[in-house]
């Protein structure tokens, strides 16, 4: 347990409870880890909820006049600037690392799903040595083993790729035509699009930060599903429409970022001091 | 400033999520080892090496864009070196052993290749990832027939001269048939089997263990169970055979002297230091173990330890015999290769590391 705290708590836990779903929906691999990507983003909806409601306040704010007015009137003293800030969200009731700190907590559960995956595939000797010893007594791994990776049309346990037509090859793309990290990076994209505020004020350097963002995480994303296992695209595709969902729920999906020329800001909802 | 606090972010991002992914598509496992009178051969990772045993010099490395070796390399009847690879390249290549120049590759399997290959005087049977088994012409690798059997298939088929054996993780052993390619039987293990069959032609019988944590004596004629015995955890590697004693490892650590016969142990608590994966070597004093703790241990034919030697790593990989050597190929030690002296354990003065 203490030599290696990261299995014990997480990776194992993990992996056993996807081999679980697997065992009692009849050994389909595909649909386990798309149930087990729901049951960790419904036990972390509340942490995502607080995130997502943090990440607003703070959006909102970019857009605040108050908060712009003291940009410009203190930009060239910055401890003043801070202190004022500090003001504002004192008297707002707004605490900054509001968004920052479920990120932290859900950081640990991202990365354990994610290698509960690719250790469940076992796709080598050594890999799946490691599996026989993650796997708990209760569970059987004889009669697991070996899991059914096949899933679609795809072989989860390899990356993914349609084969071009008459054979046609591209040294680049070994596994063919790379369907799921086209769908991956397009869900990022979406996901990015419809849950990131546009705003108005050209100096919001957050919004500029998720401009970026909305590019690079839906190629860098595209990029490990074209190198990784497909398994794991299942969980990002997954993950992704689940997120678009959980921010529909709480009515903050914003469709018109969708069109070329639809941006429009969010309604401020941050309080006024009084 | 915040553009590259974002590239940093992302990167330190990439950087974990790559690291953090195991072998799952990428391919790393524990290296395939292989020897003759004159060179050992070594499949580890992205080179095939092969090792004078003279001086543990390198005598040539061999190496394939996108390529990835771990099987043990097989030497053929005709003097080829056979080697398939893990990586997308799906190769499997017929290496000049003296040289390590191609002569020819295959390239027709569906995935990549974990199991050696097995050679008879004209064939090749090449079992596959992608659950089929490859027949290929042995002089120049081309397909004969393939026989798909379903899940993966991870060790090297065994013949009885007629019959091709056949372990698959699917829980079953196979029988086929190369004449009419077909399977003639197959027979359920309880569990995943990684480890090849053991053929005793003096009782026409198949030793097989599995993941079920049990091991088999199988009619070769017919596939009906003579006997079967417990192990306390699943066997990994194939069983080995001198005379009436089955000599078979577990994961948990115990080495097994079983009555052919009857399959009863008369080594009841043989545990070296650390869980075994590689099949016991028969040496003439008895066998040599290697342990995932990175020690070699020499066994009696009573089970009684002769000697032991700790390498560092872990080792995983079965060791094999040439001459009087030893040769051991750990993961993660200092070195690639070890060798040490069959009677007493006694490390030879090189190392071969690759270089």
């Amino acid at each position: 347990m203490f030599s290696d705290p990261w299995g014990f708590f997480i990776l194992n836990p993990f992996t056993n409870v996807l081999l679980l779903i697997y065992n009692l929906i009849g050994h389909n691999f595909g649909l386990a880890v798309i149930l087990f990507t729901i049951l960790i983003r419904a036990i972390t909806w509340p942490l995502n909820a607080q995130q997502l409601k943090g990440a607003r306040v703070m959006q909102d704010l970019q857009n605040d006049k108050e908060w712009q007015d003291i940009q410009k009137k203190y930009a060239k003293d910055r401890e003043k600037l801070a202190q004022e800030q500090m003001r504002i969200y004192k008297d707002r009731g707004i605490n900054p690392f509001a968004s920052c700190l479920p990120t932290l907590i859900q950081f640990p559960i991202i990365i354990g799903l994610y290698q509960s995956v690719t250790r469940a595939l076992a796709a080598t000797p050594l890999t799946l040595l490691q599996l026989a010893r993650t796997i708990y007594p209760f569970m059987n791994a004889a009669a697991i083993i070996p899991l059914n990776s096949r899933f679609l049309w795809m072989d989860l346990g390899r990356p993914e790729g349609l084969p071009f037509p008459g054979g046609f090859t591209l040294s680049f793309l070994p596994y063919g035509f790379p369907t799921l990290a086209i769908v991956v990076a397009l869900t990022t994209y979406l996901q990015t699009k419809l849950t990131l505020p546009p705003s108005t004020n050209p100096n919001d350097q957050t919004a500029a930060m998720n401009s970026m963002m909305s590019i690079y995480m839906p190629l860098f994303l595209g990029w490990l599903v074209l190198n990784y296992a497909s398994g794991l695209a299942i969980y990002f595709v997954t993950s992704n429409l689940l997120g678009i969902f959980q921010y529909a729920m709480m009515g903050r999906v914003n469709w018109r970022n969708l069109l070329p020329t639809g941006s429009q800001p969010a309604p401020s909802k941050v309080k006024k001091s009084k | 400033m915040k553009r590259s606090i974002l590239i940093s972010f992302v990167l330190l991002g990439a950087t974990l999520l790559s690291a953090c992914s195991s072998a799952a598509s990428r391919g790393t496992s524990w290296p395939g080892l292989t020897a003759d009178a004159k060179n050992a051969y070594l499949a580890n990772g992205q080179y095939v090496y092969a090792a004078r045993l003279s001086d543990g010099s390198k005598a040539w490395q061999y190496s394939v864009s996108n390529g990835s070796f771990y099987s043990a390399p097989l030497i053929t009847p005709d003097g080829q070196l056979i080697v398939g690879s893990i990586g997308t390249d799906q190769g499997l290549y017929s290496l000049d052993p003296s040289t390590g120049t191609q002569k020819w590759v295959f390239s027709g399997a569906k995935d990549r290749w974990i199991a050696s290959p097995l050679a008879t005087s004209d064939t090749i049977y090449a079992p596959n990832n992608d659950g089929s088994l490859y027949a290929l012409k042995l002089a120049t690798g081309q397909l004969l027939w393939s026989l798909s059997i379903g899940h993966p298939l991870w060790s090297a088929p065994v013949t009885d001269g007629k019959l091709i054996f056949l372990t698959s993780l699917d829980h079953f052993l196979y029988a086929i048939d190369p004449q009419s390619q077909k399977i003639v039987w197959k027979t359920d293990l309880g569990g995943s089997a990684a480890g090849s069959p053991t053929f005793s032609a003096d009782n026409m019988t198949l030793y097989v263990g599995s993941f079920a944590s049990k091991v088999f004596a199988i009619n070769a004629a017919d596939g009906s169970i003579h006997w079967k015995m417990n192990t306390n955890e699943w066997v990994w590697s194939n069983p080995s055979v001198n005379g009436s004693n089955i000599y078979v490892t577990d994961i948990n650590g115990q080495v097994y002297s079983l009555d052919a016969s009857s399959g009863q142990n008369s080594w009841p608590s043989v545990i070296p230091d650390g869980p075994i994966t590689g099949s016991p070597l028969l040496t003439t004093d008895g066998v040599v173990v290697a342990t995932e703790s990175g020690s070699v241990y020499s066994l009696d034919h009573n089970g009684k330890a002769l000697w032991s030697t700790a390498l560092g790593g872990k080792i995983y990989t079965a060791p094999v015999a040439s001459g009087n050597l030893v040769l051991v190929a750990p993961l993660g030690a200092q070195y690639l290769l070890y060798a040490v002296n069959e009677k007493d354990g006694s490390m030879l003065p090189w190392h071969f590391d690759g270089k």
